[in-house]
């Protein structure tokens, strides 16, 4: 909102216009452009109110309430909150989407930043390389992928016959509770695409002459990537770090599509917004969901947070330096 | 300073000109019709799950029904079964459900108890639906509390669906009265003799341990809980898990990655506890031949079978009653529709259908036979309560039961977490 008015402020005075005009009737010019403003803008604030503002404070209000969707919400404070702590489902939710998130992120941005460092020198065929790289980033969100993952996985599939050959004999991984989170996650490191190109232009970024000093007193190439690539993309590391970490939180698709809408089996893929999913439209306790999702978003904001707080101690950003 | 005037009062104008229309196609987009034009045409919506082959069957019976009643026009869509249940659930709790729709004996008292089924007793009373003419027992499937909430289309019962060339290599031939003893030794002796698990799973499917309570005096639901304690389901559970562990009943594991195929018609199992109607689902998936076979007994009589079945009902919000009743009335005695429909939702619930359609494939000949066969043995009795919650209290079983039979849950455990969840099914 604010920028938009701040546009209209901001204009380059019309030199015509403010030689003639009074104070007063600058005045009612600059209220009439705010009022334009607000009227362009006006299905974008319509649409704010009526799709997410709303909705928000609603859902934080039967966020206390116990709410079958079909009888009115009754008001039962903290009880959602804490029957959450009780229950085995819950849970498991909350430790299902901690695996993932604690060993999908990190994987996911190692293949990054390594593949990023391969395609910053220059080849042949780059442009062909990182189009290639990035692909799966652009459909792997999609349901059909999720069908061609749940295949893949299965027993005598592609990956159980290459497994074999090393002497594994786990099967597919799908329908295996053990292991089928493990195929959501390479789902999610395949799609290292889209930090790899933000990696790579921050590696872009890294000014030559440091790495020839550093060679010239004689620095390996793993000293040179310690001492000064990681400093120097440290705060894109920190960006991609912050919008992988909430971006896996947030998962669902893969985990519904792949365990085919039961987030199965043994609840071994019961992440947290399918859990929340469940017991919203399948068992009507939309209360109980709510409180679900605000307690998503303040786990979210507290994980955030405690990135923020920790940028401190290993982000460099330029200006400190000088 | 006068023409800027104008040019700015035309800006300001042009935005409230464009929000004022955008709200305006929202606006539209929110408010719903009646469905009634001014020419007096009624538009009915008509939902239903299943598949493409239904799909096809419906709308060739509308087709009729719009040719009969041409001021009505029935607007269609159909979802898979689970899906199908979210969509309603959401749009009946909009206040927007669709005017008639598929239903299940599951569900009656969850959707009566909150207001969203139609009784249809005032229009049978003002004739404009019959009851008449249908065969015994199924209209009592509809009914709640002295209300008639739903309309039988066709009746089924559970069954045995077997991969008839699995059985016969196994040289297996279940016969009427069969105990369960009898049928345990014979997944042995399947899976012995051709490697094949001999069922795909039977201690999660709710209707099935429905019908062995029944044999011994209990049924899985009472009407408002459970018809049965823990230690009868720790007991079951416990030889479930047994038998998948021995490898005469399919791995869960097989079973999550043959979803949404049946592990039957996927080759991974000889037999499964279903609906008679299914082998023509089966028949359709799999590339053997599947018949059906007599549910085994605990005393060698009783099977504790009853029928059950599809229904039509109407939303208690429509604005047009009278063409529901009419819709519904048309679907269910209209003997061509019986033709068209055949045994797809069961066997035809009214005589008109059921003397007008005359199986001529196997399949649909041995459901027609087995039901026959079936009330003839006189083992047919009255159908289970449902509370409400049901519907979520047998997804829970079914999904717990292959939890524990993965052995990732104690059964202990899992029989509590059954109960727990059942419990706030209920109460919901």
């Amino acid at each position: 909102m604010g920028t938009a008015v701040t546009l209209v402020d901001d204009a380059p005075p019309d030199t015509r216009q403010t030689r003639s005009a009074t104070p007063a009737a600058k005045k009612r010019r600059g209220r009439r452009e705010n009022l334009a403003g607000y009227l362009f803008m006006s299905p974008w604030i319509a649409g704010f109110l009526l799709l997410t503002a709303g909705p928000m404070v609603a859902s934080l209000y039967f966020a206390f309430t116990d709410y079958n969707l079909f009888d009115s919400p009754k008001w039962i404070g903290f009880d959602n909150f804490t029957r959450m702590f009780d229950d085995p489902r819950w849970q498991k939710s909350v430790e299902v989407t901690a695996k993932y998130v604690v060993i999908g992120t990190p994987l996911k941005l190692l293949l990054a930043l390594g593949v990023a460092m391969l395609l910053a020198q220059s080849r042949r065929g780059q442009a062909l390389y990182r189009a290639a790289f990035y692909a799966p980033s652009l459909i792997g969100a999609s349901v059909s992928i999720g069908f061609v993952w749940r295949t893949l996985f299965s027993d005598g599939a592609v990956v159980d016959r290459t497994q074999s050959l090393f002497g594994s004999h786990v099967g597919g991984w799908v329908g295996d509770p053990d292991w089928i989170l493990y195929s959501l996650v390479a789902l999610t490191v395949w799609q290292f695409g889209a930090p790899m190109v933000i990696f790579l232009a921050g590696l872009k970024q890294v000014p030559r002459e440091l790495y020839e000093a550093a060679a010239m007193d004689g620095a390996g190439p793993f000293r040179r990537f310690w001492n000064i690539t990681l400093p120097m993309i440290s705060p894109v590391l920190f960006f991609n770090v912050l919008l992988e970490t909430i971006h896996s939180f947030q998962i669902f698709g893969s985990a519904y599509v792949v365990s085919n809408s039961q987030c199965g089996p043994a609840d071994a893929t019961l992440v947290y917004t399918c859990y929340l999913y469940q017991q919203g439209f399948k068992n009507a306790q939309m209360g109980f969901a709510s409180a679900m999702a605000w307690m998503l978003l303040l786990a979210v904001a507290l994980v955030t947070a405690v990135l923020f707080w920790s940028q401190k101690k290993w982000v460099h950003y330029e200006e400190d330096a000088q | 300073m006068g023409t800027r005037t104008n040019v700015e009062r035309r800006t300001v104008l042009k935005a409230a000109g464009i929000s004022a229309v955008t709200l305006g196609v929202a606006a539209t987009g929110c408010g719903g019709s009646d469905g009634t034009s001014a020419d007096g045409n009624v538009t009915i919506r008509y939902s239903w799950w299943g598949a493409e082959e239904r799909a096809k069957k419906i709308n060739q019976s509308i087709a009729l029904f719009e040719k009969k009643y041409p001021k009505i026009k029935v607007k269609t869509d159909f979802q898979d079964y689970p899906s199908f249940w979210e969509k309603f659930q959401t749009q009946a709790a909009g206040g927007n459900p669709p005017d008639v729709f598929q239903n299940a004996v599951g569900f009656l008292r969850k959707y009566d108890k909150r207001g969203v089924l139609l009784d249809l007793g005032s229009q049978i009373d003002a004739g404009n639906l019959s009851l008449d003419h249908f065969r015994a027992g199924v209209v009592k499937v509809g009914q709640v509390d002295g209300k008639q909430l739903g309309v039988p289309v066709g009746s089924n019962t559970m069954a045995l669906v077997i991969d008839k060339k699995v059985y016969e290599k196994a040289g297996v031939d279940p016969t009427a009265g069969w105990t369960w003893d009898e049928y345990f030794k014979a997944l042995k002796t399947i899976h012995d003799k051709t490697e094949i698990p001999g069922d795909t799973g039977y201690f999660s499917i709710m209707y099935l341990y429905d019908l062995y309570l029944r044999q011994n005096g209990k049924a899985f639901f009472t009407k408002d809980g459970l018809g049965f304690e823990q230690s009868d389901l720790t007991e079951w559970w416990t030889d479930g898990y047994g038998r998948v562990k021995a490898g005469i009943v399919t791995s869960p594991k097989v079973v999550a990655q043959d979803t949404p195929k049946s592990s039957l018609s996927a080759g991974h199992g000889a037999s499964e506890f279903t609906w008679d109607n299914f082998t023509v689902r089966y028949t359709a998936e799999g590339t053997s031949d599947y018949g059906l076979a007599p549910i085994p007994t605990t005393d060698g009589k009783d099977t504790g079978q009853y029928l059950a079945s599809l229904m039509l009902s109407g939303s208690a919000r429509t604005k047009h009653p009278k063409e529901v009743a009419q819709f519904i009335d048309f679907m269910v005695h209209d003997p061509a529709v019986g033709k068209i429909m055949g045994y797809d939702r069961g066997i035809l619930a009214t005589t008109d259908q059921y003397d007008a359609f005359k199986p001529t494939d196997v399949v649909q000949k041995e459901i027609a036979q087995y039901e026959v066969d079936t009330a003839k043995a006189g083992v047919l009795g009255t159908i289970t309560p449902h509370p409400s919650g049901a519907d979520t209290a047998e997804s829970a079983f079914l999904r717990i039961g292959g939890d524990m039979a993965l052995g990732k849950t104690k059964v202990a455990d899992a029989v509590k977490q059954f109960f727990s969840e059942a419990q706030a099914a209920f109460s919901a």
